[in-house]
């Protein structure tokens, strides 16, 4: 139980970062005035290590909170459900995706995913934006070339506190 | 032999006092060619005033002024009027109140600012938003104490807009950039890159003549009606304050 509760605060306290990461922008962090999508490297770790329902679980919270920030009506609420859904299934992996490039590469697609999205919603309601393939470029390759760092010491940082993969110690 | 015999005169010293009225001259000629031949043209001016145009010209040209001086008076004084006018309506709608930026989401699917200031502060949905160089965007959603801005380069903004002088009309339609798109509603338009756009009083949701940007670039060949490209005047990259009324 103890374990549980630490996992969900760590959980809330990260959501929170992602949000106030969202909001704040930080120019450090952008490509040509672009920011990484924050949401699917918390999102990738997460589902990767606790599976699909968790993934697109913790997808949809996220999603709404991240709707609710912007004035767009942009919706990202699905495709995050299906990239929490889809990442979920690699948590049988049998190869240590941790140390490949594996997440990279789920990033890139994730992230591909989730611009897609907002260009077909925009496209749906007769608006466009000039910019759709810059924005989406640059987010993606942002998000791809920090996504094996950040997300595999998060994974492993999961792993650490998820009752599944916590092993009884051997007597000594 | 013959050269240096010849500089051997040109240089001599009894020579050289001898003809020292010659030399003055063109000391002074040096002058004038330095002074883009300022002496001259007064010389010529006062040698040749017995023969200047006669008053007749003189008083049709002062009678020309005094007409435009009238003029001036008359559209000063109409925009004194329409600026009292303006200020009145200004005073009606309550004053500016300024709010400072606490988040800039300027590029990507969505633009909008948070500003750190709401309901609270009197801040209501559909308010303009400037900032020293012009309009910004309407409030499109508030809490007590901050206000969501939807900037003129979100796809979904539309504002009504003409050009100043009321030579065209047409609404600005956001793309995700910070050079919207102005598609004017008449095909005869007289645009040229420079023109100043400004709000339209026809907008409901803004007040009139709040300056939005210049004209970059015109594409006479769009259909139905040529469209423009808007350089915002406001830069919003380095705001940190804005108005809001």
């Amino acid at each position: 139980m103890a374990i549980a509760l630490d996992r969900s605060r760590a959980l809330f306290a990260t959501g929170l970062l992602v949000l106030l990461l969202t909001l704040a922008n930080p120019s450090l962090v952008q490509l040509n005035g672009i920011p990484p999508c924050w949401v699917v490297l918390w999102l990738l770790p997460w589902a990767v290590v606790e599976g699909p329902v968790a993934g697109a679980t913790a997808g949809i919270a996220m999603g709404l909170l991240l709707d609710a920030l912007q004035g767009s009506n942009l919706s990202s609420v699905p495709v995050l459900a299906l990239l929490g859904f889809w990442w979920g299934q690699f948590q049988t992996a049998r190869r240590p995706l941790e140390r490949s490039t594996t997440l990279g590469l789920l990033a890139l697609l994730g992230t591909l995913l989730l611009n897609g999205s907002y260009a077909l919603q925009l496209y749906g309601r007769a608006e466009f934006s000039r910019a759709a393939w810059q924005t989406t470029l640059a987010q993606t390759l942002l998000t791809a070339l920090i996504a094996p760092l950040m997300c595999s010491l998060l994974v492993l940082f999961w792993r650490r506190i998820s009752p599944q993969y916590l092993q009884p110690r051997s007597p000594q | 032999m013959a050269l240096r015999t010849n500089l051997k005169r040109l240089l001599n010293p009894r020579l050289l006092l001898a003809s020292w009225p010659w030399l003055l001259l063109l000391a002074a000629f040096a002058v004038l060619r330095i002074s883009k031949g300022a002496l001259l043209l007064d010389f010529y001016a006062q040698a040749t005033r017995p023969f200047w145009p006669g008053s007749a010209q003189q008083e049709w040209l002062q009678k020309a002024q005094r007409f435009e001086d009238q003029q001036r008076i008359a559209l000063l004084e109409a925009k004194l009027q329409e600026q009292q006018q303006h200020q009145a309506l200004q005073l009606q709608k309550g004053p500016w109140l300024t709010a400072a930026v606490i988040s800039r989401n300027i590029q990507g699917w969505w633009q909008q600012l948070i500003l750190g200031a709401g309901a609270l502060e009197g801040i209501r949905v559909g308010a303009a938003v400037t900032a020293p160089g012009g309009l910004l965007g309407r409030v499109s959603s508030v809490t007590p104490s901050t206000a969501r801005v939807l900037l003129l380069g979100d796809p979904s903004s539309r504002v009504a807009v003409e050009l100043q002088g009321k030579r065209g009309q047409g609404i600005l339609v956001g793309d995700g950039t910070s050079r919207p798109r102005l598609a004017f509603l008449d095909k005869d338009v007289e645009v040229l890159p420079g023109d100043v756009v400004i709000t339209s009083p026809a907008s409901t949701i803004f007040p009139a003549n709040l300056i939005v940007g210049v004209v970059q670039k015109v594409n006479f060949e769009a259909t139905p009606a040529p469209e423009a490209l808007i350089q915002l005047s406001a830069p919003v990259k380095a705001i940190d304050w804005v108005r809001v009324r």
